[in-house]
């Protein structure tokens, strides 16, 4: 569903073309704009770069619902406002052949901020959290030809306060969009757990499938393969609503790791009561053991040495809209650079990245798409007079569904050895929840949240590691000489804007002096810039906040990359390269 | 009910004031120390926070006379004075610096009919000495601006003393209710009042670049611009905003460049691109001299003390 969309902007709610997705509402002077992208590089809304403070700053005063009073529930503040731009996407499409007859979803990787969503003129749905996939069931609706999809993106609501990200702010269906035809019966959700034995011989294996509702009468047969293709797992089950293989042991079993990514392949075939097969998923997993042994993270029986950097998803023509090429890209600089790892800096990335991170080993660090600090921490102060989430129970259930889409999409990643609560976003009981959440459903994993140091009433119940930002060496000493409870990673450090990458000789002598500094993640990877024409020499140029009269801003606060935003390495590169060759394995 | 008298709407952010008035919205930040957007009928008009100027770039008789060299601290200051503190006032209530969660208390509907707020500049002399920029929104939207330098024993004479506005494209022109041609204190003579219209941002074209463009003694400019930074904006109609004096005539210059690039070149064609506007407002502006450019100073009269104080005043209509 890439590609050509109607399309029509509208600089507020109240302006916006009400009744657009009906299938006869008269479109023909709709522009066309491309999906995925975002409407401000489309040059339909303003193009504005902010860091902590919300957006609206200088404009609009806004508290967050109920986190002052449980009276103010806050009716209005977005869909009443006279500055929260709506766009209004539609397509004709009809369904292709082989899709016809089935049932048929729509996927939305990435949507910004929340969107409305009508199938030839019937409501499907509505969702929040724009960097994560929502699927919408449009079978009741689906016409073989001649349908019509509208999708009504508004660039703020609720979720604003919960996606306060340092980054350019930008709106729109920004990742790809896509049909999906599932065959009577489907596998909905696979579950792999893949443990290791404390001897670190032999690997477990257990598989937990989520099948369509009363599925048809059938098979669901799991093969499990080295790379030499020689087989360690085989079983078949009759199709039911869950199913469940294993356990399986694998002796011998070959560990993932950073220098030696090793995957095993796992496929389902799935058949209905004939023997014709509907269906057919490939999965290539991993077994690794990840733990703490006396305070200090091991994998596979080995200190962790994380040599990571913070990456944001970022093209300079595209925004946060990034190719496959991209990716390869980043990979490529990893590599050649000694990055062993990487934080999603500050919400999910796009699917794929996961799996090429799998089979790259590169260690992640999955962040939650979460992110207040403009509600607690103003112009560089802890203030969290009000903020969110907090201990706000009417804030919990949005929250909890970020950390829930986090998990269920990327559960079986080996790569994955974090799972981060999200960005400073303060601490407070439901964060406490959060943490509590990823602990009950993965115990092959680690939680990870630095916001708890500005709130360490929680220490004891948020983040299985102390995680600081561009904290001194000094700091650290002082923290790990004091009978630490936790081990030490810097979420963030060598801030490096502009020219400022120096002293990490600093930090890199931690690692011989205590067990229980592991490292951490430049801040970051790539400056966000964007190209533009110079209106003076008709050249390509960099330009960045405040460059298109977008106000309040933070300016060149965003190029603080060890790339330039158009992928070229700054001069600081090879000291990194140097001092991460050192640990990296 | 709208009062209408009142139709200043007050915004308490977090980090900033904003104050959105009749066809106009301002909003005064408290990281960038200043006004950080200047916006009249939805145009923007800064592209960075107007601060306190020092330094004007070197005459060949400054260069003769070794005056930069006697002031240099103040090339140091134009570039890195910051502010130290803001202090708001709203229909006559002091308010201090409310941020949260004092603010908590406020609303999206806060309404006034004045509100001021003044930014104290500390400057990176030896020893050090303060400005203070006061901006006042008055009722019909227009902005009142008073700079207060505070007189400090033992610095070094001022070669200017104005506030600069940084605009974010270059003006098609400008148009001034005062002297003819580039008047200094001890030049002004010969030129003849009047209202004059200057196309685009000219460059005195002065074998090696330094300070120009000065006009002594207005009573009013108005810069003209038709395009902006605004991605979204495809509107070329020009648009103006006006500088126009409250008790005493000012000075200004209008030129593409800060002092530091002018300072920079040493030939014309070594000057960048032009880019932006940029708007001088001068309450002192020291002589030019002109008895020998190899050791003569200005003259005492127009020279201009650091170590007493010096107030001016203007307003901002849109």
């Amino acid at each position: 569903m890439d590609g050509d969309w109607q399309f029509q902007y509208a600089k507020n709610p109240a302006e916006r073309p009400v009744g657009f997705f009906e299938p006869d509402y008269d479109r023909d002077h709709f522009f066309t704009i491309q999906v995925p992208g975002h409407i401000e590089l489309e040059n339909f809304s303003q193009i504005h770069y902010i860091n902590t403070l919300y957006p609206w700053e200088g404009k609009v005063y806004r508290r967050p619902a109920y986190v002052l009073s449980d009276a103010d529930t806050g009716a209005g503040m977005f869909s009443a406002a006279d500055n929260n731009c709506v766009g209004a996407y539609a397509k004709r499409f009809d369904l292709e052949e082989p899709l016809r007859n089935n049932r048929v979803t729509v996927q939305f990787d990435g949507v910004e901020q929340a969107m409305y969503l009508w199938l030839n003129g019937h409501f499907v749905g509505y969702a929040e959290d724009s960097f994560s996939q929502s699927e919408f069931d449009l079978t009741p609706y689906i016409q073989d030809t001649d349908n019509v999809i509208a999708v009504e993106v508004f660039k703020q609501s609720t979720a604003a306060f919960l996606e306060d990200q340092d980054m350019f702010r930008f709106s729109g269906i920004f990742r790809s969009v896509r049909l999906t035809a599932q065959p009577e019966i489907h596998v909905n959700d696979l579950a792999i757990h893949s443990t290791v034995t404390a001897d670190l011989t032999t690997g477990h294996l257990a598989v937990t499938l989520q099948l369509n509702d009363h599925p048809a009468a059938g098979t669901v047969s799991l093969t499990v393969t080295d790379d030499q293709g020689e087989m360690v797992a085989e079983a078949s089950e009759k199709a039911t609503e869950q199913v469940h293989f294993g356990d399986f042991e694998v002796a011998n079993v070959r560990l993932w790791c950073h220098s030696d990514p090793y995957r095993y392949h796992l496929q389902l075939t799935v058949r209905d009561a004939d023997g014709a097969v509907l269906e057919v998923v490939p999965y290539d997993f991993g077994f690794r053991r990840f733990e703490l042994v006396d305070k200090v993270m091991m994998l596979n029986g080995q200190r962790l040495i994380l040599n990571g950097v913070n990456r944001h998803e970022w093209n300079p023509d595209r925004g946060r809209a990034i190719t496959q090429a991209d990716m390869v890209a980043d990979l490529q600089v990893f590599k050649e650079n000694n990055i062993n790892a990487v934080r999603t800096c500050h919400y999910p990335d796009q699917i794929p990245w996961y799996t090429m991170c799998d089979e790259a080993g590169i260690y992640m660090m999955a962040e939650t798409n979460l992110e207040t600090h403009g509600s607690w921490q103003k112009m560089g102060a802890v203030e969290p007079s009000y903020n969110v989430p907090g201990s706000v129970s009417q804030w919990r259930d949005a929250v909890l569904d970020r950390a829930k889409n986090n998990y269920e999409v990327f559960k079986n990643h080996p790569s994955i050895l974090f799972w981060s609560l999200g960005n400073e976003s303060y601490a407070g009981e439901v964060l406490a929840e959060m943490n509590a959440y990823y602990k009950r459903v993965d115990s092959t994993r680690l939680t990870h949240y630095e916001g708890v140091y500005r709130n360490r009433a929680y220490a004891d119940r948020i983040s299985d590691v102390e995680s600081r930002m561009y904290e001194t060496p000094e700091n650290i000493k002082a923290y790990l000489d004091d009978h630490p409870e936790k081990p030490f990673l810097n979420c963030e450090y060598m801030h490096d804007m502009g020219n400022s990458l120096g002293g990490m000789a600093s930090y890199v002598n931690l690692i011989n002096q205590y067990p229980m500094y592991q490292g951490g993640f430049i801040w970051d990877y790539i400056d966000q810039a964007l190209y533009v024409t110079d209106e003076v020499t008709g050249n390509r140029v960099l330009r960045y906040g405040g460059d298109f009269d977008d106000r309040h801003s933070d300016y060149d606060f965003s190029g603080d990359g060890l790339m330039f935003a158009n992928r070229q390495p700054k001069p600081a590169m090879q000291e990194v390269r140097y001092y991460y060759g050192q640990y990296n394995n | 009910m709208a009062n209408t008298t009142t139709n200043l709407r007050v915004i308490f952010g977090d980090g900033t004031l904003g104050v959105a008035g009749p066809a106009c919205h301002y909003i005064f930040s408290y990281e960038r120390g200043g006004l950080e957007s200047l916006v009249q009928h939805g145009k923007e008009w800064l592209y960075r926070t107007p601060m306190p100027t020092f330094w004007r770039a070197t005459t060949d008789n400054d260069r003769g006379n070794g005056f930069s060299q006697d002031s240099a601290m103040w090339l140091g200051a134009d570039l890195f004075s910051h502010c130290v503190a803001v202090a708001i006032n709203v229909d006559d209530q002091d308010l201090g610096w409310p941020i949260a969660p004092e603010t908590n208390r406020f609303s999206n509907h806060e309404w006034a009919e004045k509100v001021q707020i003044a930014f104290t500049y500390q400057t990176t002399t030896v020893p050090k000495t303060n400005v203070t920029v006061t901006y006042q929104v008055f009722n019909d939207g227009h902005l009142g601006v008073t700079v207060h330098y505070d007189g400090q024993p033992g610095l070094p004479e001022l070669p200017a003393l104005g506030l600069r506005f940084i605009m974010p494209t270059p003006a098609v022109g400008f148009d001034y209710t005062g002297l003819s041609g580039e008047t200094y204190p001890d030049r002004m003579a010969g030129a003849v009042a009047g209202t004059y219209h200057v196309v685009g941002l000219p460059v005195t074209p002065y074998l090696r670049p330094q300070e120009n463009g000065m006009h002594m003694a207005t009573e009013a400019v108005t810069v003209t611009r038709h395009t902006t930074l605004n991605n979204t904006d495809v509107d070329a109609t020009d648009f103006s905003l006006s500088v126009v004096q409250t008790t005493a005539p000012f000075a200004f210059s209008c030129l593409p460049y800060t002092a530091e690039q002018l300072e920079a070149a040493d030939h014309i064609e070594e000057l960048p691109a032009v880019r932006r506007t940029v708007l001088g407002v001068y309450g002192a502006v020291r002589g030019v001299g002109g008895i020998d450019s190899w050791g003569a100073d200005v003259e005492p009269a127009y020279h201009i003390s650091a170590e007493v104080d010096h107030e001016f005043s203007f307003e901002i209509r849109g």
